[in-house]
């Protein structure tokens, strides 16, 4: 298992959601965990590492995997050497030990600063996180992302308000595209969040349209430094409310 | 008059920027958005200006899979021929 006793973690819990794990990833320049980071790359992820252009990108790659494989190792009680990634039909990667898959869901996201990894025993799962900044083009974002009543709630609102409505919508929708697997081949904005989450609730469960099952749980995870958000799937979440 | 290739690397010049510096990419325009750090929201809004700019069948999925901005001109130009 991999531990990171002499430099520190740069991960740590953040929230427990369900039966859903999640943990925030400090993504702050730190030559001593970058260095620690590298070494538990695989081969194939260092090549990956070297491929991002700049020290920006290059560096959140390399923390976020790296964490993310001391999150998996510690959870399915492997060495780093064991734990090899593949890929699903959809581009989904997934764990596997000695070229084994293994049944646990995780899903990765992270902007400039922070980054999140989720993880489940069962279930798919998507996360998102955004940190929040005035856009130029939050107009023709919003064209792009929101459904019809999202946009009129949207118009509604002015200055940080639109901002803050913006990056929880989005940050709700692309964990839930993630935790579907399709990615933006899935239009963002023929599909809504559900009211009662717009409107300000933390939480409540959600199906596609053309998709009446499973059931999601979206979760609103943001704070004042970001907006984040959690979808899971509800195999075995028959408690949660419908609505908040 | 400037080749597609010209005009998508403006356009990423003009448009993208990765932590708060404009994107500058080879000429030959050999790497990917995803090399150079472009995050999620920022391939909804670059596939709507490309699709504005050139009126070719683009989303932010297509965008994300081209191993190279140069692949990405190619498929432009072959959708307008």
């Amino acid at each position: 298992m991999l531990r990171s006793s002499a430099v520190g973690c740069w991960w740590r819990p953040f929230t427990e959601v369900a039966e859903a794990a999640v943990f925030v990833i400090d993504l702050a320049p730190d030559a001593a965990h970058e260095a620690q980071a590298l070494e538990w790359l695989s081969a194939e992820e260092r090549a990956r590492s070297r491929r991002y252009v700049g020290a920006g990108p290059r560096r959140r790659f390399t923390l976020c995997r790296a964490a993310l494989r001391a999150v998996l190792c510690d959870r399915l009680g492997c060495d780093s050497q064991q734990l090899t990634f593949g890929t699903s039909s959809h581009g989904k990667p997934f764990a596997q030990i000695d070229a084994k898959p293994e049944p646990i869901s995780f899903n990765v996201s992270h902007g400039r600063s922070h980054g999140l990894i989720a993880v489940a025993a069962r279930g798919r799962l998507g996360v998102d996180i955004e940190e929040r900044r005035a856009r130029d083009d939050l107009e023709d974002l919003t064209d792009a992302v929101l459904g019809p009543n999202e946009k009129r709630e949207f118009a509604l609102l002015r200055g940080n308000a639109r901002t803050h409505f913006f990056f929880r919508m989005w940050t709700l929708k692309e964990a839930l595209l993630k935790a579907l697997g399709l990615g933006f081949s899935q239009d963002p904005a023929e599909f809504e969040v559900p009211p009662a989450v717009r409107q300000g609730a933390r939480t409540s469960t959600f199906s596609f349209p053309s998709r009446p099952r499973p059931l999601w749980g979206v979760y609103d995870l943001g704070t004042d430094e970001f907006a984040a958000a959690l979808a899971l799937e509800t195999i075995a979440h028959p408690r949660l409310s419908s609505d908040g | 008059m400037a080749t597609t290739a010209e005009r998508v690397r403006q356009l990423v010049a003009d448009n993208l920027e990765v932590d708060g510096q404009p994107v500058a990419v080879p000429a030959d325009l050999s790497v990917s958005l995803t090399d150079v750090g472009v995050p999620s929201m920022d391939f909804v809004a670059f596939a709507k200006v490309l699709v504005r700019e050139f009126d070719v069948p683009l989303t932010p999925d297509d965008c994300a899979g081209f191993s190279s901005l140069k692949d990405l001109a190619a498929y432009i130009d072959a959708q307008a021929a």
